[in-house]
């Protein structure tokens, strides 16, 4: 099994560095929405002193950590798998004994988090010296708490988005539907602004969902700013949102490749 | 007259076009209205924490996304499937047939393709920028509407010069696919008035991607913050910049070799 995955990532990196330019792009488009957020909260705070216990240096701080949580809790399988099912490229994948949706295109969305990543060091120490955040808040076992919370971050949402992708298998519309999950998770992650921020109905129901975990609830982990019941209670609920993802996903999936017909092959 | 008969051909052609997809288009539109409800929830956030977003109150901002939303419309309805086609028609060498038709080149390449539903993007703009007047009191003279208009158009002539420009590089590197994703990706810094940012990028969505000329700038002149200089300086900005689109592309196109001859 090992060896598979060691063909597949040769296979996959080799692919994702021939696109290199694009990545740079990518990146470049990713990163523009939290600087601007983070401009506009800092003019806030600056102007008010702070905004609702926020400092500027607090928002800074936020963002720039949102800026790494985010790249290693997003995933773009939509992008590089909805298209296999609907011109039938999948049948190719089926027939290998091995599941298309968690070896190959998990493999191929982690070789491109890889590059974006490494184009992504030197931007980012180029807006730390811009915007020069005040870490001073991060401790060491802050860090360590946030790194299996991303990964479970990552998880779920790589499942989440593998189920939507899967229904592919039924509609042709899945872009759509992926447009609506991504506003949910802007309204829900803390992408816009820090959730206690939001308003109080959006925060109760941002509890219970999954999204917060992939950007809101690791950065405050990484900041320090939780308390030890906020802290067990996400590594809790995100264990839960992780099996329901996996039940959800593998659910679907099955289902999904049984109505499967191969279009042009 | 030639130019304007050729362009409601286009449009025809495209809302024949759309007309095959009838319920992606009601899709379309309702993924649409959600995206304004997300921006109206998000501005509603901000000012639930302020009275003022550099010196602009919410109905200016609601005014500005208007104006934002007219820019977009030009980018998402014009620019992006226009790019598509010119990128594959480069790499496939069918550029060739544009360039026998009898019409200007520049003009075939970025006309012919038209999201047609995006038009109703127009009207939403339309009415946030009434609304967001209206919201704000600020005493509107014919002569600020006059102004708004001809910086509008300014602020589109020169994104659309730009645009033209960075196509036309792809003459020189064929393989330049990326030609207008630097575009796309600080187009969201238009959503709201340039003087909440960093004089760093002030600077960039000012005067290197100019999105600001084309967003807070036209604002300003419809509420009167303009004087008739900078409103003339901004006239010229387009009017040259528009010239030296051409030229690029006057240029690029001598480079054009046909990839399949």
């Amino acid at each position: 099994m090992l060896k598979i995955f060691q063909r597949l990532w040769q296979v996959n990196w080799a692919e994702q560095w021939q696109y290199r330019a694009n990545l740079m792009m990518y990146l470049l488009f990713w990163l523009v929405s939290p600087v601007i957020y983070l401009a506009i909260w800092t003019s806030i705070a600056n102007a008010k002193g702070n905004v609702n216990g926020l400092t500027a240096n607090d928002f800074i701080t936020y963002y720039m950590t949102l800026l790494i949580v985010d790249q290693i809790t997003s995933n773009i399988v939509i992008h590089t798998f909805a298209y296999k099912i609907q011109d039938g490229t999948l049948s190719g994948e089926l027939i290998k004994p091995i599941h298309p949706m968690l070896t190959n295109a998990l493999v191929n969305n982690i070789a491109f988090k890889i590059l974006t990543i490494i184009g992504f060091i030197p931007v980012w120490i180029i807006l730390f010296f811009l915007f020069k955040p005040d870490y001073s808040s991060v401790t060491l076992i802050g860090v360590l708490l946030a790194i299996p919370m991303m990964l479970m971050g990552f998880l779920i949402g790589y499942l989440l988005t593998a189920t939507i992708t899967s229904l592919a298998f039924w509609t042709t519309r899945v872009f759509s539907i992926h447009d609506f999950y991504f506003a949910l998770s802007l309204l829900f992650s803390g992408q816009f602004v820090p959730l206690t921020l939001m308003p109080k109905i959006i925060q109760n129901i941002a509890q219970y969902l999954p999204f917060r975990f992939q950007l809101y609830h690791p950065i405050q982990l990484i900041l320090g700013r939780l308390s030890v019941a906020e802290i067990i209670q996400g590594y809790l609920t995100a264990g839960i949102w992780l099996i329901v993802s996996i039940t959800l996903f593998n659910w679907v999936w099955r289902r999904g490749v049984k109505r499967f017909s191969a279009v042009g092959a | 007259m030639h130019t304007l008969k050729l362009l409601s051909a286009f449009f025809k052609v495209n809302v024949q076009l759309a007309l095959a997809y009838r319920a992606d288009t009601i899709v379309n539109i309702l993924l649409n209205i959600m995206w304004l409800g997300w921006e109206l929830l998000s501005l509603s956030i901000i000012f639930n924490n302020t009275t003022t977003l550099g010196g602009w109150g919410l109905p200016e901002l609601i005014a500005l996304l208007g104006v934002f939303r007219l820019v977009n419309t030009m980018m998402v309805a014009l620019i992006w499937p226009n790019t598509e086609k010119f990128n594959q028609s480069i790499r496939d060498g069918s550029m060739d047939y544009t360039i026998l038709q009898p019409a200007n080149s520049m003009f075939l390449v970025t006309f012919s393709r038209i999201t047609v539903w995006r038009i109703w993007d127009l009207v939403l703009a339309i009415v946030l920028i009434v609304v967001g007047i209206n919201m704000s009191g600020d005493l509107i003279t014919p002569l600020h509407i006059l102004s708004f208009i001809l910086l509008a158009l300014s602020g589109m002539i020169v994104i659309y010069s730009l645009w033209i420009v960075l196509i036309a590089f792809t003459f020189w590197f064929t393989k330049f696919d990326n030609n207008v994703t630097i575009m796309q990706a600080l187009m969201d810094s238009g959503r709201y008035p340039v003087s909440v940012y960093p004089v760093w990028m002030r600077i960039i969505v000012t005067y290197i991607i100019p999105i600001a000329v084309a967003t807070t700038i036209p604002l300003q002149a419809l509420r009167g913050e303009l004087s008739i200089q900078k409103i003339a300086i901004f006239f010229l900005v387009a009017v040259i910049s528009f010239i030296v689109a051409s030229l690029a592309w006057k240029s690029g196109l001598k480079r054009y070799s046909g990839a399949s001859s």
